[in-house]
């Protein structure tokens, strides 16, 4: 009994202590806010760039979410995923910065630039007075150090074949410290868009590029302990790295931009990132209220809309995409190491006649998969760029509208037969089936597939669906040839060189046979051609008519059969003010342009 | 004693070494590679990608890679050129270098450990000190009502998955508002003050230290009671009670402590998880530990992060059956190990 007692008053004691924890933890948590920033308030640069949207008023946080960690801020490294590239294009500018809505590429670090008389020199006025986030200056030895980093051969990384030309890097040269040219090998047609490439402070990284640490600089561990050493010229400075958790950022007191009242852009005192475990938590935040921008799947329309009204935000409709999705045939001709062929003979010859591809096309109901899979939230796609992009989308290509008549006459003109039971046999006799492989992780694109599935039979053609593990697919598509067809998606970019290891029949994402010595037909021999010719003209018309070239040859030889794209929906609070929304990209490109009504989310 | 820490410290080297082999071995079996994820990218160009390859060994087969990586191994380096003879010592452990990150892993466990050791340390703690009363009355007032209903609670909450209890609080912290829905600090942490900063850590805590410390509490609490049950049917409870000790001093200082030493066996074991253990509950609840480290390591076959992660669980294993030893026989003076 004494011990029953005892532990009683113990258990009181418990209780009681739990409870006042508890309610001390509770009255901690109201609705905290970051302090405000104090901004300098000396004068802005000599060669500031004076926004063109009206004056709007300091202040505020902009909460934004990241699905996945950036795995460094290393300016060499960083491109290669999104999360990381996002956090890198918020800290460090380029000469050129590519205007989203005017589609057009305008001044950035350089406050103009004079093109030489062979088209092939490129001399860059830097603004003058532009300084670091630590306030060290920003001069032409940055430049020149940048591109120093990025062809040196200890350095691997992905901008370098972007920055080069016929394999030869740009010469870079210091005039003065305001004044740098460059010198391309051979006219180069995207070359003010790519030389608008992350400029790397030279004080802060010549010790590590010269000890040869270069690439292990700004990492993670970097980011975390010591923010203050990644300087920025772009509108954001690193505040605090928590990995896994967020990024926080703040403005940039020396950001070279300001708006027609002189005040310093940008507005927003703190840009705040949560770092959340992928696309679906993130929409999950932003439809409660609790970030401000969200890039929201079709998937996930309905239900976010929904919750508009209540949270005070707005989902846009932003039209078609940039992302394509194809069905191709793998027409390889070679054998594997055991000598025996990639694809079955026979089934070759039918994936190599340009009839039977069409006839493939027409047998798509492609209208049937807007409204069917994607309830009407997407677009019939004819060629390799979505009408998303409309400096190089040519509408007149030809189109393949859903018409199994005339499937069949094309079917039949190739020398294919139906027997009684309406499957469809070759000249040989063999039945015709394929299996079609895509990465099991895409729910859209399995929808696709299974459409697609039904559409064949339909023409008496038995098509399995295989889907595969992406690793898997990737080894398949990419170095085994072991398929038959393959239905995937590729995110188109806006310059047209962004789709040449497609286009290029030597290209490594010729999906339908890669990596080719000489072309295999004069179609693609001549595809080879016009992205030559596009790519050594300054002529942007003319540029233009070899694109839509391509474009034409692709449309009608269907090597890639394009089935839809789908609509891009932004979501984003309505307090924020200052939106200048591209056609294509995101809705908030011009975040440092942009001030909110209300300074906080909540 | 020493003769048992030297052999279980000497068993270790090639216990690590199998270990280490056979991760590698299942690491490469995967499709694909760390670079296979940059092939479906159109602007990135081949001779890039094969770069890459090479930088990382890919290349090479998976015993020539795992012996690379048995060459980087050190539990500390030394670098004769440092300026003072104190910088000549690097301590931190070099487990290799992370494909993904581009750093090294020790790097990457330094930042991730203080969450996940914090979260099972409290677990721990709160399983421990919740079961261990639980399970001696119910032991002393067996057939009880009491001993009834924690019986019933326990078989439930053994039987309940963890990563399902996390969703569980995931959705009473949504619905209620009460609770922060994952995450280990909150948005503004870094701008309060150090006692807001403690309690917006203890507040994001709370919860999956009570999803983690159910399933303990229910372990320990059964294994007390056993234990104490066993203990109290003994003959030596019989002769004390027979010297007229007081009741509780049989209990508490007699049975308890004859009962308590499975227990310390079991607090060896705790101990081994504490790097490990809370993976399902760190990726379902966000949380920014070792384990949600690990599990996209996996993902994006991230070999070295892999490897590490086992590696420091088989160390924390080795460890912790070796300090719930000493403490047996610390406990017990039965129990020695010359």
């Amino acid at each position: 009994m004494i011990i029953m007692s005892m532990s009683v008053n113990i258990l009181r004691l418990w209780v009681l202590a739990a409870l006042l924890t508890m309610a001390t933890v509770l009255s901690a948590c109201g609705p905290g806010q970051p302090p405000e920033r104090a901004r300098p308030q000396g004068p802005p640069p000599a060669d500031a760039d004076v926004s063109r949207m009206p004056p709007g008023q300091q202040g505020g946080v902009f909460f934004g979410t990241l699905g996945g960690m950036p795995r460094t801020l290393n300016p060499l490294q960083a491109g290669e995923d999104a999360s990381s590239a996002m956090a890198l294009s918020r800290l460090l500018e380029g000469l050129t910065r590519f205007d989203s809505a005017r589609e057009e590429v305008v001044p950035g670090l350089a406050k103009s630039w004079d093109v030489g008389a062979d088209q092939k020199t490129f001399t860059f006025h830097l603004r003058r007075g532009v300084q670091w986030s630590d306030g060290h200056p920003f001069t032409a030895d940055d430049v020149v150090f940048t591109f120093q980093a990025i062809y040196d051969d200890r350095y691997p990384n992905r901008q370098k074949s972007e920055l080069s030309v016929n394999g030869k890097p740009f010469e870079v040269e210091k005039i003065d410290d305001y004044t740098v040219r460059f010198r391309t090998a051979d006219i180069y047609a995207p070359f003010l868009l790519y030389v608008g490439t992350s400029i790397m402070p030279r004080h802060k990284l010549i010790q590590a590029f010269d000890d040869g640490s270069l690439m292990r600089a700004w990492s993670v561990r970097d980011a975390q302990f010591t923010p203050e050493k990644i300087v920025s010229t772009g509108p954001l400075i690193l505040e605090r790295f928590r990995p896994a958790e967020r990024i926080v950022y703040a403005a940039n007191p020396h950001y070279y931009r300001i708006d027609s009242a002189g005040q310093r852009l940008p507005y927003i005192d703190r840009f705040i990132e949560r770092i959340v475990n992928g696309q679906q938590a993130s929409t999950l935040a932003f439809a409660y209220g609790q970030s401000d921008y969200e890039n929201v799947e079709v998937r996930n329309v309905g239900w976010v809309k929904r919750n508009a009204e209540r949270h005070g935000f707005t989902v846009y409709d932003r039209g078609p995409s940039q992302s394509t999705n194809f069905i191709w045939f793998n027409q390889n001709p070679g054998s594997n190491a055991r000598g025996e062929p990639y694809v079955e003979p026979y089934k070759l010859a039918w994936f190599k006649d340009s009839r039977f591809r069409q006839a493939i096309s027409y047998g798509i109901d492609r209208e049937g998969i807007v409204q069917g899979v994607l309830l009407g939230r997407g677009l019939p796609l004819w060629g390799p760029v979505s009408p998303a992009n409309r400096s190089w989308y040519n509408p007149d290509v030809q189109r393949y509208p859903f018409d199994p008549q005339r499937a069949r006459a094309l079917l039949r003109e190739a020398g294919f037969t139906w027997d009684a039971a309406g499957k469809l046999h070759d000249r040989d006799g063999h039945a015709v089936a394929f299996s079609l492989s895509t990465n099991e992780d895409n729910e859209v694109r399995q929808a696709i597939g299974l459409v697609f599935i039904e559409n064949m039979k339909q023409l008496g053609i038995d098509v399995r669906l295989q889907p595969l593990d992406f690793n898997t697919f990737v080894g398949k598509v990419m170095s085994s040839f072991d398929y038959e067809a393959g239905l995937l998606g590729l995110t188109g970019s806006w310059d047209p060189q962004g789709g040449w290891s497609v286009y290029h029949s030597a290209g490594r994402l010729h999906m339908w046979s890669p990596g080719q010595k000489t072309p295999q037909t004069p179609w693609e021999a001549r595809i080879d051609e016009l992205m030559q010719l596009q790519l050594r003209t300054l002529d942007v018309e003319a540029r233009r008519r070899y694109v839509f070239e391509v474009q034409d040859i692709l449309a009608r030889e269907q090597p890639l059969i394009y089935t839809v794209t789908v609509n891009s929906y932004e979501g984003l609070q309505n307090r924020w003010r200052n939106l200048d929304p591209p056609q294509m990209g995101t809705l908030v490109w011009n975040y440092d342009e942009m001030w909110a009504e209300t300074l906080l989310l909540r | 004693m020493k003769a048992l820490i030297i052999k279980r410290l000497l068993i270790l080297i090639p216990m690590l070494l199998v270990v280490s082999l056979m991760v590698s071995l299942l690491m490469s079996l995967a499709p694909g590679d760390p670079v296979s994820q940059f092939e479906m990218m159109p602007d990135v160009d081949a001779e890039y990608l094969q770069r890459l390859r090479q930088e990382f060994g890919l290349d090479q087969p998976w015993y020539m890679q795992y012996f690379h990586w048995l060459g980087q191994v050190l539990p500390f380096s030394y670098h004769p050129d440092a300026a003072s003879f104190w910088q000549r010592f690097d301590f931190r452990p070099n487990f290799g270098f992370s494909y993904y990150y581009r750093t090294e892993v020790w790097d990457l466990l330094v930042q991730r450990m203080p969450a996940t050791i914090l979260l099972s340390l409290t677990s721990l703690v709160l399983a421990w000190v919740i079961a261990i009363p639980l399970g001696v009355l119910a032991a002393i007032y067996k057939d009880s009502i009491f001993d009834r209903i924690s019986q019933m609670l326990a078989y439930a909450a053994l039987s309940i998955p963890e990563f399902f209890l996390a969703l569980l609080a995931l959705v009473f912290a949504a619905k209620t508002g009460w609770f922060p829905i994952g995450g280990f600090t909150s948005v503004e942490h870094d701008f309060l003050s150090p006692w807001g900063r403690f309690l917006d850590i203890a507040h994001h805590l709370l919860l999956p230290t009570i999803v983690l410390g159910i399933g303990g509490v229910a372990g320990v609490m059964r294994i007390m009671r056993a234990n104490f049950l066993d203990n109290i049917r003994s003959e030596y409870v019989v002769t004390a009670r027979a010297k007229g000790l007081a009741e509780g001093a049989v209990m508490f200082r007699h049975v308890f402590r004859n009962a308590i030493n499975p227990l310390i066996t079991a607090a060896g074991f705790a101990f081994s998880s504490i790097l490990s253990g809370a993976l399902l509950v760190e990726i379902v609840m966000n949380y920014p530990g070792i384990g949600q480290l690990v599990y996209n390591a996996l993902l994006q076959q991230d070999a070295f992060v892999v490897q590490a992660s086992v590696l420091m669980s088989v160390i924390m294993l080795m460890i912790g059956n070796l300090l719930a030893d000493i403490a047996l026989a610390m406990n017990d003076p039965r129990i020695r190990y010359d």
